[in-house]
């Protein structure tokens, strides 16, 4: 932080203007989201030119209009849908890559290197080249519409592989030859020696991987084409579509409830977050 | 023997190896094998050799959705990382609590789903009562259908983008500046370098490794724009990238030509062109790099 002091110093224009600056921005980057809450949590049926909403004003209004999204449209279910996506994902994630990580960081065996040298070409091809095909396995499995579909092929995660490789390879070899030589086997000791010592790698992953779940629009688009399978994004896709017949409100609500899940996220684990993006992009 | 010793290591990397082979080593063959044939999904896949490309390359939205698409990345990518690299000193200029604060506040559009931001700011750019048209108003500026109008169009969705993308490069950025020595500095200032110049002469420099990676991941994930531009238009399959097509972009293209047009071939090809033009533009990305580092 000390670096910081080339461009400190005392009250001056310079200062002045840093604040300003620092604060536009910051209302610029929170206010749509400030201003969407306030949109709920206000009477409905006022029109949105005739107030700008800079602040709350109903609670009552804005819990009554969750209360209705929640009975009379199909949202609880994609909330539903949503969730069971993400920690199934999350869970699956992690076991997996946290199993291959385990062998490819710590331990030398025939075509390792080979093996992981085409997982980590993996990380360079654009998903825009295996979606169609991957889309077209998945229908042939008969995997349309379901919790599988969603969610298995995703599962080989080449970053979560690269992350955990990252820090695994910390693990002092030490560890694992005395943990040997007091009669561990080999599953025991991914899972009492290295799975704890990286267990702050695995928090990050899994609330990235939450992160990209929560807001993966694309490939639910495709595999779940019935509305009992309709994810939180589809969901709040068909509100926002010109189509739709519902209120401003009605709509600005399904927006904040998709949005609550990742910033609750966000506020509780944002030092997490921060960390883990810095990691992957100046390791990557 | 030696596989014997070696199968408690091999049991650990099969579920990982099983999927990732099945999920995308072979969906990436099999999307090689369609893209020579005329496929609609049901039918047997009739052998077009090249056909697919052929059609795809000579087709209006194809061009269409490429000229977007490069006008876009030019405006897009040196702007997002321009103001990610704002952000970054901004926040490195404050210290302990409210550099958090700050940093926290630019990076909070990052955590919400990219659906999300596209529907957000469609009712702020929404005619006469959005947003953004009533301040616009209270300057007398007429109200503007950014989202219809074809020459606002593009640079309403760079908007998002940057709104979006510029917490996530900052971060990153933020995280090279803490590399750079303090000594380096201190000595400029010695010297009686200005704080511009230290920023010119020192730190834009030394962030180099950071910033040609923000640069390139930034260019391969601006190539793959999909979810923004969808929602923005408020698409569907049966019509998609807004009006006369400003806002289609490749991928779009492909999605509908898979689940529109029901031309899975096609989309496959479609898929290979595009990762052939992104693995490109990679490539001549680090030849860049390798020979502005011989120079």
């Amino acid at each position: 932080m000390s670096r910081t002091t080339a461009l400190r110093g005392p009250v001056t224009v310079w200062t002045v203007l840093k604040w300003t600056l620092a604060i536009a921005i910051a209302i610029v980057a929170v206010f749509p989201i400030w201003w969407m809450f306030n949109v709920v949590f206000s009477q409905p049926g006022e029109p949105v030119s005739l107030n700008p909403r800079l602040w709350p004003t109903s609670l009552s209004a804005g819990i009554d209009k969750i209360r209705m999204i929640f009975t009379e449209t199909g949202y609880l279910g994609a909330y539903f849908i949503s969730i069971t996506y993400a920690l199934l994902t999350i869970v699956g994630v992690l076991l997996i890559a946290s199993l291959a990580a385990f062998e490819f960081s710590l331990f030398k065996f025939p075509g390792r290197r080979i093996m992981f040298g085409i997982v980590m070409l993996a990380l360079m091809v654009p998903t825009a080249v295996t979606i169609i095909p991957t889309y077209l396995l998945t229908s042939r499995l008969g995997w349309l519409n379901t919790m599988q579909g969603l969610v298995v092929p995703g599962l080989a995660s080449a970053f979560g592989l690269f992350m955990l490789v990252q820090f695994m390879r910390a693990v002092p070899k030490e560890m694992i030859e005395a943990a040997r030589l007091d009669g561990a086997g080999h599953f025991q000791i991914y899972w009492h020696v290295a799975l704890p010592l990286c267990s702050n790698a695995m928090i990050t992953l899994a609330i990235l991987t939450f992160i990209q779940t929560w807001g993966n629009y694309m490939w639910p688009l495709i595999i779940g084409t019935r509305t009992e399978m309709y994810t939180v994004g589809q969901v709040v896709g068909m509100f926002n579509s010109p189509l739709s017949h519902h209120t401003v409100d009605t709509v600005m609500t399904a927006n904040l409830l998709a949005a609550i899940p990742p910033l609750l996220f966000f506020l509780i684990f944002q030092r997490k977050i921060v960390e883990g993006i810095a990691m992957s992009g100046t390791k990557g | 023997m030696s596989f014997r010793r070696y199968l408690p290591h091999y049991l650990m990397i099969a579920p990982f190896m099983i999927l990732f082979a099945a999920f995308f080593l072979y969906p990436i063959l099999s999307g090689l094998f369609y893209s020579f044939h005329d496929w609609n999904g049901v039918k047997a896949p009739e052998f077009v050799g090249l056909g697919n490309y052929d059609r795809i390359l000579v087709s209006r939205e194809f061009l269409r959705a490429m000229g977007n698409l490069f006008f876009y990345i030019a405006i897009t990518v040196p702007l997002g990382i321009f103001v990610a690299l704002g952000l970054a000193l901004l926040v490195d200029s404050f210290t302990g609590r409210w550099a958090n604060f700050f940093r926290n506040a630019f990076f909070m559009p990052v955590v919400l789903p990219a659906f999300l931001a596209a529907t957000i700011w469609r009712w702020i750019y929404a005619p006469n009562f959005g947003l953004l048209n009533m301040i616009l108003g209270w300057f007398g500026v007429p109200s503007v259908n950014f989202l219809n109008d074809t020459g606002s169009m593009i640079y309403a969705l760079v908007a998002v983008d940057i709104w979006v993308s510029a917490g996530f490069n900052m971060v990153i950025i933020l995280a090279g500046l803490k590399n750079i020595p303090t000594e380096l500095y201190e000595a400029a200032r010695l010297d009686g370098a200005s704080k511009m110049q230290q920023i010119t002469h020192i730190t834009i420099p030394m962030l180099g490794p950071v910033l040609f990676f923000v640069f390139t991941y930034g260019l391969i994930s601006a190539m793959q724009v999909f979810d923004k531009p969808w929602l923005l238009t408020g698409s569907s399959f049966t019509s998609y990238g807004g009006r006369r097509n400003a806002l289609l972009f490749p991928v779009m293209d492909m999605m509908g030509r898979a689940f529109g047009g029901v031309k899975f071939g096609e989309a496959a090809a479609y898929g290979f062109l595009l990762t052939v033009a992104i693995v490109f533009v990679t490539a001549l990305m680090f030849a860049l790099r390798a020979w502005s580092e011989r120079k």
